[in-house]
């Protein structure tokens, strides 16, 4: 849950990279760091294993400098992806203010995509909140394989499997390359602070 | 097989399913990577014609063997080992909460945080500091316990408790409220352990006292006489999340099957985990007369809810129902229940 120090002028929001285990949310986390020095408040951390994989989670402090005359600030936060640390995504996730699912475009990882996005679902009702109202951007990643003639989903499908109800905004990526990356964040960004806008609002 | 691979020739086939196999086993994902391999294979097998084909299927098989050591040791490795004290110190700092809270509520809550990570030796010295401060000591106390029982040494939590009976720290009431906690553990987990009870002691001047009272006073009554009283305990005292709906932490449940060659009969199961309303358990693969009994949809009338503190009847619902592809208990099944009524 973001918080709000009116004393400092200060909002602290929370953003989440879930997906299933090897689609590139750290990836994506890596290339934020590399690329956003200047807004980058801190060192990235990331808890993982030898074989990195995410253990824990990787976390990413950032700036955005002032809007309307607050500092706001951001957390991003990944979680592991893989199907035995699925009591760790639930921890990572409480409190979340907006969230990024990164679906793997391998069409061999079709079903663990939707298996991902349903343990999103779920850990979020966990918590009496819905998938609808958290602000939600999804990134289909790795679509530079297509050109090593590996199949992959269409985009199409992806969104067929996992956007028809959410109809979240959606953009193609190759986190590797950083492509998509800085476009994902960024709506993701400005979706989360139009709702704790809302909220502030509600709040006053 | 799709229809292009069915019209491509052999060798292209397993020139692409070997690219696969490679480019998956460099994303980590190894189990595609060792399906394609054995694709592969297959088609080397029926395909007279390749060339070197006893090779290259010596060639796969080696690869297949490493990926099998690889899978291995990501299956046994232990999903929450131990991390650097900087890294403990980041997980206290980010999961304990805001500044707003006293400084006793935020040292629970980034012990719980580090023990709900599975960095139980640095929360259970987070939680000894701790048990010198009355407004935290039970939870603090509790919690320690529940380290040792994470950690499957259960004689040690039982240890934990009967050192505690013999500390002036902790009065009776307090006592009575951990060991039925710990209790209800050892009863979940088949432990058989008698925990020691200290006894309410009565000095020799205090039993002059009481002599000289007027005959219509109590008197005092055991810790055994009475049930551990039901003051509200700080929210954070267990390491689960609290819940909103304040839902029995439940153990076990036993399911009367609807129908079936097992219908009637009441089958207990262990809950896995529990999230308000909502238990998951597993289904061993080879229990297939249950299995077929349970599908999503299938409502279950007769329901018994077994916690710590009350065995309870209800009804509830299977919502899913999925295969576990993975992992120690692959093959099996992962079954979700709402509970409707209690």
């Amino acid at each position: 849950m973001a918080t709000f120090n009116f004393k400092k002028r200060e909002i602290e929001c929370k953003i989440v990279y879930y997906g299933p285990g090897r689609c590139g949310k750290t990836t994506n986390l890596e290339y934020i760091f590399k690329t956003y020095k200047k807004q980058i408040a801190g060192e990235m951390v990331s808890i993982d294993t030898e074989g990195d994989r995410t253990l824990f989670f990787d976390f990413l402090p950032m700036g955005l400098g002032k809007i309307k005359g607050c500092d706001v600030k951001v957390q991003l936060y990944t979680v592991p992806g893989q199907v035995q640390y699925s009591s760790t995504r639930k921890l990572v996730l409480k409190e979340v203010d907006g969230l990024v699912f990164v679906a793997d475009s391998l069409e061999v990882r079709r079903e663990k995509n939707m298996l991902s996005l349903k343990d999103l679902h779920e850990n979020l009702k966990s918590y009496g909140t819905s998938i609808f109202k958290v602000p939600l951007v999804m990134q289909y990643n790795k679509r530079d394989l297509e050109e090593e003639g590996i199949p992959l989903m269409s985009i199409e499908r992806m969104d067929q499997d996992l956007n028809r109800q959410l109809k979240a905004p959606h953009f193609s990526a190759s986190a590797i390359k950083g492509q998509g990356v800085p476009q994902t964040i960024m709506e993701c960004l400005k979706r989360t602070l139009l709702n704790l806008q809302k909220q502030l609002k509600w709040a006053k | 097989m799709n229809n292009d691979e069915v019209l491509m020739d052999p060798k292209d086939q397993i020139i692409s399913l070997l690219k696969e196999a490679d480019l998956y086993q460099n994303q980590g994902l190894l189990n595609e990577a060792k399906e394609r391999f054995k694709k592969a294979t297959d088609i080397i097998k029926n395909s007279p014609d390749i060339k070197n084909g006893q090779a290259l299927i010596a060639s796969i098989v080696k690869k297949v063997v490493d990926l099998n050591q690889k899978i291995n040791q990501i299956n046994q490795a232990t999903s929450k080992p131990t991390v650097s004290d900087n890294k403990q110190n980041l997980i206290k700092k980010l999961f304990a909460g805001g500044d707003e809270k006293g400084d006793f509520t935020s040292a629970l809550e980034g012990a719980i945080a580090l023990a709900k990570f599975g960095q139980f030796d640095r929360a259970m010295k987070e939680f000894e500091q701790l048990l010198d401060v009355e407004a935290v000591r039970v939870a603090a106390a509790k919690n320690i316990v529940r380290c040792h029982i994470e950690t499957e040494a259960l004689e040690a939590a039982a240890l934990c408790f009967e050192k505690w009976a013999g500390d002036d720290r902790f009065s009776i009431p307090q006592l009575d409220k951990i060991r039925f906690f710990l209790e209800g553990r050892f009863r979940k987990l088949g432990f058989e352990r008698e925990l020691y009870q200290r006894e309410e002691t009565i000095s020799d001047e205090d039993m002059e006292t009481l002599e000289m009272e007027s005959a219509s006073a109590e008197t005092p009554q055991t810790s055994r006489d009475v049930a551990p009283s039901h003051d509200p305990e700080p929210v954070l005292e267990e390491m689960e999340l609290p819940e909103e709906d304040e839902f029995l932490d439940i153990n076990s449940v036993g399911i009367q099957l609807p129908s079936g060659p097992l219908k009637g009969r009441m089958v207990e199961f262990d809950v896995s985990f529990q999230t308000g309303n909502s238990i998951n358990l597993i289904i061993a693969s080879k229990e297939s007369a249950l299995l077929n009994e349970l599908s999503k949809g299938t409502k279950l009338t007769d329901m018994q809810f077994f916690s710590p503190i009350a065995i309870l009847n209800g009804s509830g619902v299977v919502t899913a129902k999925t295969q576990i592809k993975s992992g120690p208990k692959e093959g099996d099944y992962s079954l979700d229940i709402t509970i409707l009524t209690t």
